[in-house]
């Protein structure tokens, strides 16, 4: 599905770090290095950007 | 209670605070995770039917979310807040919506592309303040043909109504940390140092010191008695000195954050001496 906005365990905004994550780690950086460069310091916020599946194109033609 | 900065930014903050008690601290902490009001979208209404855009052509008012899931993170994006405003129903417009309560936004988009937070434009024409300042969180995304349009109202609450008015998150404290080395006791073994996960201990030619006292965080492994054989090293929190940090989504400026908790929560200690007086008397 889409990105959610927050983490889920402690309502930090991590919605707008993904596409900049993803990005960086296919320009061939350490996800670790991105990630701590993000911000993202906690171990609940890390999970929600290394462990989404955008799979909201495929719903598209369905919407 | 006396604070001490450590770290002060935009969104984050880490101070000591001394002369108080885990009592009061925790409260602090739980005025600072349910009690700081903000703006956050709470009514979003969505045009429905076919939508024309300025060269004629028409889509439909669709999306592969449905139009709650839409409304719910529109409510999640951290929306700039003035403290000065009002809660709606305590707003002398007596909760119909005014400008005191309340900001307005549109969100006009037509496919195939990405809506993000930044599409939201305040219904007040330039007026840069309440433009939402994270513009890449993603909302929806849109197909060809589809498109959406929808007006979002933001008001202002506490995290006790709805997590999108937390204010503060990663709010946390700890005892201050004091780890001493009994050097009469200390036989230079080392075994604590690999223990240590935030790697307080290191060897300083051949004696074991302490390095990095101010990262501990009381775990007691180093002070097992199958680490340190010789009971040397001493770890205690002290009970009226902390460590406290977290920081804020945004809306509001740590700081901002920070100085209306101490004021809400010596309004509730002062509400609470009142009606402890009433009940004596
Ligand atoms: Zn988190
Ligand atoms: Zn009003």
């Amino acid at each position: 599905m889409i990105i959610p906005v927050r983490c889920f365990t402690c309502g930090k905004v991590i919605g707008s770090s993904y596409q900049t994550f993803v990005k960086r780690v296919q320009m061939g950086e350490d996800p670790k290095e991105v990630l701590d460069d993000l911000g993202l310091t906690r171990y609940c916020c890390r999970r929600m950007i290394i462990s989404h599946s955008d799979l909201l194109e495929e719903l598209i033609p369905l919407g | 209670m006396d604070i001490d900065i450590l770290e002060l930014t935009e969104t984050q903050a880490r101070f000591k605070v001394t002369n108080t008690s885990p009592e009061v601290i925790n409260a602090l902490r739980r005025v600072l995770l349910s009690e700081i009001p903000k703006m956050a979208i709470d009514v979003v209404e969505f045009h429905l039917g076919p939508i024309k855009d300025a060269d004629g052509r028409e889509f439909e008012s669709v999306s592969p979310l449905f139009d709650e899931i839409v409304a719910h993170r529109l409510g999640l994006v951290p929306i700039p807040t003035d403290l000065s405003m009002k809660e709606k129903d305590k707003c002398d417009c007596g909760g119909e919506g005014c400008p005191s309560c309340m900001i307005g936004y549109s969100l006009f988009k037509t496919g195939p592309c990405d809506v993000y937070s930044g599409d939201l434009l305040p219904l007040t024409e330039g007026d840069a303040s309440v433009r939402v300042k994270d513009e890449l969180i993603p909302i929806v995304r849109l197909g060809e043909g589809q498109a959406i349009l929808v007006y979002a109202f933001a008001e202002m609450g506490t995290g006790k109504k709805h997590a999108k008015w937390q204010v503060a998150n990663g709010v946390g404290y700890k005892y201050l940390p004091s780890v001493k080395i009994d050097a009469s006791k200390c036989d230079n073994g080392g075994t604590c140092i690999p223990i240590c996960p935030k790697k307080v201990f290191a060897k300083e030619g051949n004696k074991v010191k302490v390095v990095n006292e101010g990262d501990c965080i009381l775990c007691m492994a180093c002070t097992d008695e199958n680490i340190c054989k010789t009971g040397a090293i001493k770890v205690v929190g002290d009970p009226t000195k902390f460590i406290f940090e977290f920081e804020t989504d945004g809306s509001l400026s740590a700081k901002d954050t920070l100085m209306k908790g101490l004021e809400l929560l010596h309004q509730k200690f002062e509400d609470f001496k009142e009606q402890v007086s009433t009940l004596e008397a």
